[in-house]
């Protein structure tokens, strides 16, 4: 049985469902995202498994046992807001040690575990400070000390890089990623941020209205999306509009040509409408450029982005966009010009609604 | 510009006069006790008077009292309304404001109808239930500043996340209340304490119904009696309370706990 399971949950406040029938199960040590837009129930799940919020149905299932009778201070889980939450009237060793004091821990347990937790996130040089004496990102990362020090079962993170700038974001989020495999903690993290997702998790969960569209790696949730949701939220998607023109041989028109697609399309009937997802990065106008599928356009615009030029050409009524990298030689298609996108046909996706 | 700069010092300067020359006068006449020359007499015959020392005694007494069991109410009830019934602001606004608005003679002799010796809670029946009722009393007639006070500093907290924070680390309701939320707020729990403080100290109208011996009616008693024994007193007083409004400014500058906050 997976460490983790949520089965069937469903939450209601008032009249509105915003978690309808979810499902999941973690496995120990994983690192999990939930990303979807604001409202989707992507924090409304994970206060539901931090005991924050009931569910109105379902149960949440951790290490085996049952978590629907217990209190939040009975679950042994770690969280870090977005706010960061330090006990401002604390400093960061009483911070990181208030976990173990409530546990009713020894100070001999307590001093080497705060100081461990202090190496950890490399700030024990600022175990005296207090938190408004801090950096955002030395508050969270005192912050997710704290979660740690009482050793919970699961840690869960509610959007802890928003509040911090750019750089930071990327920097914290990658200690946050060699902490979580240096423990061995199974955690849920919660973001709007595809990058985020993208980069640190095992596996994200894409969440739309209530519901998980999409469960899956990074690189299956990227390259595979099988909604229009998951396809135009995360990263950026062309959608093509396209007919079906003989399912048994996989056929499709888009305008006037003809595409093969390598995923089968034999239940659709002949002139039913079909949409296609293509990324920008997954083709190019190159001469000799690899690739079994080809789409003439002609250029409607090209913009110079730094390290790629980004070309959007018009096929049978659709835009495209395409990326291709920059280098001194490569001469930018001018608006007007009629070009030819080749690509994988595998890279041709066929998205549900 | 100029004309709008001098109406404003001039506006200044009579708020001023008007304020402080009363002020003076009485603290003028009250050194004129001995014919003459200007002496501290009329203070030493009051610190010396015994009944002074007993009823000051009192009234500090009452307002730590007030000021304990006042916090001990409005901390948690201000917590609860924050986090958990935020619908029902409004209505513990309006209750708090209540003594604002109703006369304390009216709340005393509402108290005096409804905890006579002869009612089912006979408060008044013995000096302790007396002195308990007027600490009562004293509660409700500060609990206008001291619920905007502790109100307000729990504003500048994150009240919820810092809850959940403790409750997820494994914290029960009175660790968080006293270890979390009490600390974080002490700053306003203070400026309420200060303003208690001197409000008790001078109150006159429950301890006089009540008949307790407290500073308000001793204030009334010489001022009827003697000469400058009362302007002297009405100097102390005033000091009382400013001194209570300054450690109410020293509080709130030199408190450093500011809120940990994106």
């Amino acid at each position: 049985m997976s460490f983790l399971v949520l089965q069937n949950i469903k939450k209601s406040f008032g009249q509105v469902q915003v978690v309808k029938d979810f499902n999941m199960s973690i496995e120990k040590g994983e690192f999990i995202s939930f990303l979807g837009p604001s409202g989707c129930g992507k924090t409304t799940i994970l206060r539901m498994v931090a005991g924050f919020e009931t569910p109105s149905d379902g149960t949440i299932v951790i290490n085996g046992k049952d978590q629907s009778r217990l209190k939040t201070n009975q679950r042994n889980i770690g969280m870090v807001f977005q706010a960061y939450a330090l006990f401002p009237n604390m400093n960061v060793f009483d911070n990181v040690a208030f976990g173990l004091k409530v546990a009713g821990k020894s100070k001999a347990e307590i001093g080497p575990r705060v100081t461990e937790m202090l190496k950890l996130i490399h700030l024990e040089h600022l175990a005296d400070r207090y938190p408004y004496q801090m950096s955002g990102g030395q508050q969270q990362r005192v912050a997710l000390a704290r979660a740690l020090a009482p050793m919970p079962q699961v840690l869960l993170l509610d959007e802890p890089l928003s509040a911090l700038d750019a750089k930071i974001r990327v920097s914290l989020r990658e200690e946050i990623r060699q902490i979580q495999r240096q423990l061995g903690i199974t955690t849920i993290f919660v973001t709007h941020d595809q990058e985020e997702a993208l980069s640190i998790s095992d596996r994200i969960v894409v969440m739309n209205a209530g519901r998980a569209d999409q469960i899956g790696t990074p690189s299956e949730i990227y390259n595979r999306p099988t909604t229009r949701f998951v396809a135009s939220f995360v990263g950026t998607l062309n959608m093509i509009e396209a007919v079906v023109a003989d399912p048994a041989n996989n056929t499709v028109k888009i305008g006037e040509q003809t595409v093969t697609l390598r995923e089968p399309i034999a239940e659709r009937k002949g002139g039913d409408a079909l949409t296609l997802a293509l990324r920008p990065e997954a083709g190019s106008i190159a001469e000799g450029a690899k690739g079994d599928t080809a789409l003439s356009g002609d250029v409607v615009s090209s913009h110079f982005l730094g390290s790629v030029i980004r070309t959007r050409i018009s096929v049978g009524g659709n835009q495209v966009s395409f990326d291709m990298f920059n280098a001194p030689d490569v001469k930018q298609p001018a608006p007007g010009e009629r070009v030819t996108l080749r690509f994988a046909a595998t890279d041709l996706l066929v998205v549900r609604e | 510009m100029k004309i709008h700069k001098f109406f404003a010092w001039l506006a200044l300067a009579i708020g001023l006069i008007y304020f402080f020359v009363p002020l003076i006068a009485v603290f003028e006449f009250s050194l004129r006790m001995r014919r003459g020359v200007y002496s501290f007499d009329a203070y030493q015959s009051v610190f010396s008077d015994i009944q002074f020392r007993e009823t000051f005694g009192f009234s500090m007494l009452m307002a730590l009292l007030t000021i304990v069991f006042g916090m001990l109410l409005v901390v948690p009830t201000a917590y609860w309304v924050r986090l958990r019934v935020p619908q029902v602001r409004p209505l513990i606004e309006f209750i708090t404001l209540m003594p604002l608005v109703i006369p304390a003679i009216v709340i005393v002799f509402g108290y005096l109808r409804l905890y006579n010796s002869s009612s089912w809670l006979p408060f008044t029946g013995s000096i302790q239930g007396t002195n308990a009722l007027l600490v009562l009393s004293y509660m409700t007639l500060s609990l206008p500043y001291m619920y905007r006070s502790v109100d307000t500093a729990m504003r500048a907290i994150d009240v919820r996340t810092l809850t959940e924070a403790a409750e997820i680390l494994g914290a029960r309701w009175t660790t968080i209340m006293f270890r979390c939320i009490f600390p974080n707020v002490m700053s306003g729990v203070l400026s309420g304490a200060f303003i208690t403080f001197a409000i008790v100290m001078g109150e006159f109208t429950m301890a006089a119904l009540l008949n307790r011996p407290a500073f308000g009616p001793y204030l009334q008693l010489v001022g009827a009696n003697k000469a400058y024994e009362p302007s002297a007193l009405a100097i102390i007083a005033f000091a009382i309370t400013w001194l209570s409004m300054g450690l109410l400014q020293l509080v709130s500058r030199f408190s450093k706990m500011a809120p940990s906050r994106p």
